[in-house]
């Protein structure tokens, strides 16, 4: 039983790691819900920036790291990478996940649109 | 007494479709690709259909939040300009040329070109400023202005946005397209007939005065404005080209209250606005004509995927009056009077580019012979009315201001077709001025290209 726990909790561990960590979610539902909630601020073409950075190959890109995108100090402070876990931590609640973040979002409270949303997201590279 | 017109009555009746011209060249503005340079963002995301000056959800809170929001870099000049050429045709020849050198129908126009000042001048200062060339007026104005001073803070734990508009046309500061300022149509006509009257918060005012008013958008939801307008001096209209209407007596208070739901596949708005005004007839001073008009509106919009967007908006609003002054002077038969316009609009936008919009809109009102019956063809009542309904039509085509389009954010452009038709017209359906002329004989058939840098 012990070693059960172990093994589930080592499986979840890699998974919340891993770039592509979007098996609960459905790219093409995705593709509507970006379209919906973050296709007016972030465009998916490399070196493309709006309001928002691009997010072509977001998952698993180091925070803050598009050169010519002028991120916020809180952004620049959160340097972690970009994990299926952080992207859906982030547009859960992005001013709980990056204080004094600039993102004027409020957060997306459905759990299967946010891993949709992921889904797609790992698909666009 | 009031069955053929004073001078006075005359003039003040032209100064009324004066006015309605004005208004129609104030209406098209929040086209200007600098707000698109300064944010980093397509014009689709602040405007329906990728053209203003419909605005999205995102593009109402870029105008509460003082059009300084940005991309956070520097070097963006805040310039933009825009012309547009057009082609107006009535079913039935004007009696007169409606402008110096247009003809009685069938009339090309190079209708307006704009310079714009607009965008951020630092993170609490923005401005929308527009001077406009009209062909059909032959001269430069000063079309409208907006000038915002902003604060953003958080006020128990909520968004807020403090700011003051300074501006030149009651309701140009409102970021909802269901006041008159930025109500449907977004262009129309200058060399068409238009209807005897309008509320006065109807752009009556518009250019012709300065005001100030404080507003606060609480938690993304709650806007609230206080504020109060003097009209400009006569050396500054002279200045900037704007015929003197009646004066201001005093302060004429403005007030604003409204609720938005921003849900990003879809959002509404309801709320309530409102204007008092004494006004000095031809700037003569002693008794003053007294308005009060309070007003409603409300608006849906069906956003998804961006891919079709279905919008709604409409007003409905009341003035009651109370004309002492032209009482007195015989220009009005009636002291106490009313007049109420009802506006709705629905709009839908194919993929950002192709739109097509329906409006019907009802003006109703007290009747007046000394008001309204002012003997003139094409635009006076012989039955002292102003009652006037009719729709508006409008197919557009903007096939720019995307992502992947040509110039975006430097270059945009919208094709339209517009037909608006009257089934009453100053009162009546058939010979209405008294000439002969019916409510039909104004449809107008209009086309315009209309490009924004």
């Amino acid at each position: 039983m012990k070693n059960l726990k172990i093994s589930a909790l080592l499986a979840g561990w890699m998974l919340a790691a891993l770039p592509t960590a979007h098996a609960a979610g459905d790219a093409v539902r995705g593709a509507k819900a970006f379209d919906e909630e973050c296709a007016e601020c972030h465009s998916l073409k490399e070196g493309k920036n709006k309001k928002g950075p691009s997010l072509n190959a977001i998952l698993g890109r180091k925070s803050a790291s598009i050169a010519d995108f002028n991120y916020s100090d809180a952004m620049r402070a959160y340097n972690q990478a970009w994990t299926a876990q952080a992207i859906d931590a982030y547009i859960k609640a992005p001013k709980k996940a990056v204080p004094g973040g600039k993102m004027k979002y409020e957060g997306l409270a459905d759990d299967g649109a946010r891993q949709d949303i992921i889904a797609f997201l790992s698909s666009q590279h | 007494m009031f069955g053929t017109s004073t001078p006075r009555a005359m003039h003040r009746f032209r100064m009324a479709l004066v006015t309605l011209g004005l208004l129609a060249s104030a209406l098209p503005a929040h086209a200007v690709p600098s707000f698109a340079r300064q944010t980093g963002q397509d014009c689709v995301a602040c405007h329906v259909g990728g053209f203003g000056p419909q605005l999205t959800p995102y593009g109402i809170k870029f105008k509460l939040g003082g059009y300084t929001d940005s991309d956070g870099k520097a070097g963006h000049i805040p310039l933009s300009a825009m012309l547009v050429q057009s082609y107006t045709q009535t079913s039935k020849d004007q009696s007169a040329d409606p402008a110096k050198g247009f003809s009685k129908n069938d009339n090309l126009s190079l209708q307006e070109i704009s310079m714009f000042v607009a965008g951020r001048f630092s993170d609490n200062i923005g401005a929308f400023v527009q001077v406009t060339h009209a062909e059909p007026d032959r001269k430069t104005t000063l079309d409208n202005a907006d000038l915002r001073i902003v604060k953003n803070m958080q006020i128990a734990d909520k968004d807020t946005v403090l700011g003051i508009s300074i501006n030149n046309n009651p309701t140009v500061q409102d970021a909802f397209n269901t006041v008159p300022a930025w109500r449907f149509p977004y262009m129309s006509s200058e060399l068409a007939v238009g209807s005897a009257a309008s509320p006065l918060i109807d752009g009556a005012l518009a250019q012709q005065v300065i005001g100030v008013s404080a507003y606060g958008f609480y938690d993304n939801h709650w806007y609230a404005e206080l504020g109060g307008y003097n009209s400009l001096s006569k050396r500054i209209l002279d200045d900037i080209n704007i015929a003197p209407g009646d004066k201001i007596k005093g302060t004429s208070p403005y007030w604003r209250l409204a609720y938005f739901e921003d849900q990003r596949k879809q959002a509404y708005s309801f709320g309530i606005f409102g204007m008092d005004a004494h006004l000095l007839p031809g700037w003569t001073p002693g008794q003053t004509d007294k308005y009060r008009d309070i007003g409603i509106d409300g608006s849906y919009q069906f956003l998804g995927t961006r891919e079709h967007v279905f919008a709604l908006n409409g007003s409905y609003i009341n003035e009651r009056r109370n004309l002492d002054a032209s009482f007195g002077a015989g220009d009005a038969e009636k002291r106490h009077g009313s007049i109420n316009r009802l506006d709705v609009s629905g709009s839908y936008h194919f993929d950002k580019t192709y739109g097509a919009t329906l409006a019907l809109f009802d003006i109703r009102g007290s009747r007046d012979n000394g008001l309204y019956n002012s003997g003139e063809q094409d635009v006076g009542s012989v039955k002292a009315s102003p009652n006037t309904r009719g729709y508006t039509v409008q197919g557009d085509w903007t096939p720019f201001g995307k992502e992947d389009s040509w110039g975006n954010g430097w270059a945009n452009l919208r094709l339209g077709l517009q037909y608006t038709g009257y089934t009453k017209f100053n009162g009546a359906k058939n010979n209405y001025d008294g000439f002969g002329r019916n409510a039909s004989d104004n449809n107008t058939l209009f086309a315009f290209a209309w490009f924004a840098i």
